[in-house]
């Protein structure tokens, strides 16, 4: 780190847990984001903030009025623009230390494998079920940790997935790839702002303990936020035995 | 004997009148099991993913035999993967 960075990052570099150590394991840490919405923004704005070395964040949509209300890492003068596109604008006036790598594509089981690949963490923050299967799928073949999270209308949730955990269950255990499909979308339910705020903040939170310590105290364990009751619940998530994703993951990996 | 529904996100349309901030308070019969409520407020099984009495989760195949107890809360969830 150079004088301009120690004191940047000095208020992380004061904390005990995370100290220079800490530090330059984040500015030197790589994480894919899927998804640029709302809580793609909080994500991104405080991984970039914190000085993550590289994001690359995927997202196929264009930014429009009705995002702005939460989405914050979009403007009204990029309405319009690829959402990815947006937030590679918005980090560089944030952050020179963080690199941004823009996939202006809904990405799938064709892409994800190569960008996986290349990520220490991966965040979950797409607004579909099909996307967060696929996501899933590859982190579990490749072995990277997936801190996930969701929130529509005043609900949210959040879980770490570690497939370096033996005990960690993946999203599949969770919700099963079988069950009906049922989409959920923001655009017909509502979804209230600060909600996604809290929700990928706390993403956030897990990258950045995953990235410096190399484990999320969140593995293994779902929280859910109601926030008209301000009240957060909490349960364990055990592995589904016969899981299809990662029930194997012992005795070698499932294919993507 | 009460007890609290609490249904969220896209569940909490089937909500009765009278529900405020996701939630209401029921009578409940003697006995009368959390699968039993499920199927009293008319939900969807596809919608019903998470389960939880005073937030402890009850398995699906233990809803059937876990009762409701007065000032309980249950709270149910449907999946949810907006972001
Ligand atoms: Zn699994």
């Amino acid at each position: 780190m150079d004088d301009r960075q120690l004191l940047r990052y000095s208020r992380h570099i004061l904390l005990k847990d995370i100290d220079i150590e800490g530090q330059e394991r984040i500015l030197s840490g790589h994480v894919l984001v899927i998804g640029a919405g709302g809580l793609g923004s909080p994500v991104a704005t405080y991984l970039a903030g914190a000085g993550v070395g590289q994001l690359t964040i995927c997202d196929g949509d264009d930014v429009d009025m009705t995002n702005l209300q939460r989405q914050t890492l979009h403007r009204e003068a990029r309405i319009g623009m690829n959402k990815a596109e947006s937030s590679r604008i918005e980090v560089a006036t944030l952050n020179p230390d963080c690199h941004v790598n823009a996939v202006p594509a809904r990405v799938g089981p064709e892409e994800l494998p190569e960008l996986v690949r290349q990520a220490d963490v991966v965040v979950e923050a797409s607004d579909n079920f099909s996307t967060r299967h696929a996501v899933n799928r590859v982190c579990f073949a490749l072995g990277k940790p997936l801190v996930s999270g969701a929130a529509i209308r005043f609900a949210g949730q959040i879980s770490v997935y570690d497939p370096r955990q033996e005990s960690s269950p993946c999203y599949a255990c969770l919700f099963p790839e079988d069950s009906p499909v049922y989409e959920d979308r923001c655009a017909s339910l509502g979804v209230f702002a600060p909600l996604t705020g809290t929700i990928g903040s706390m993403q956030a939170a897990e990258v950045l303990h995953l990235l410096v310590r190399g484990q999320s105290a969140l593995t293994g364990r779902l929280l859910l936020y109601d926030a008209l009751a301000a009240e957060w619940q909490e349960m364990d998530l055990p592995r589904r035995p016969d899981c299809p994703v990662c029930s194997e993951r012992n005795s070698g990996m499932t294919g993507i | 004997m009460q007890a609290k529904l609490k249904l969220f996100a896209s569940l909490s349309d089937f909500l009765p009148s009278g529900a405020q901030a996701n939630q209401i308070d029921i009578d409940i019969g003697d006995g009368e099991s959390v699968a039993a409520i499920i199927e009293r407020f008319h939900l969807p099984d596809r919608l019903v993913h998470l389960v939880l009495v005073d937030g402890v989760f009850i398995k699906p195949e233990d809803r059937a035999q876990r009762d409701l107890k007065d000032g309980e809360v249950l709270a149910i969830w449907p999946p949810v993967a907006g972001g």
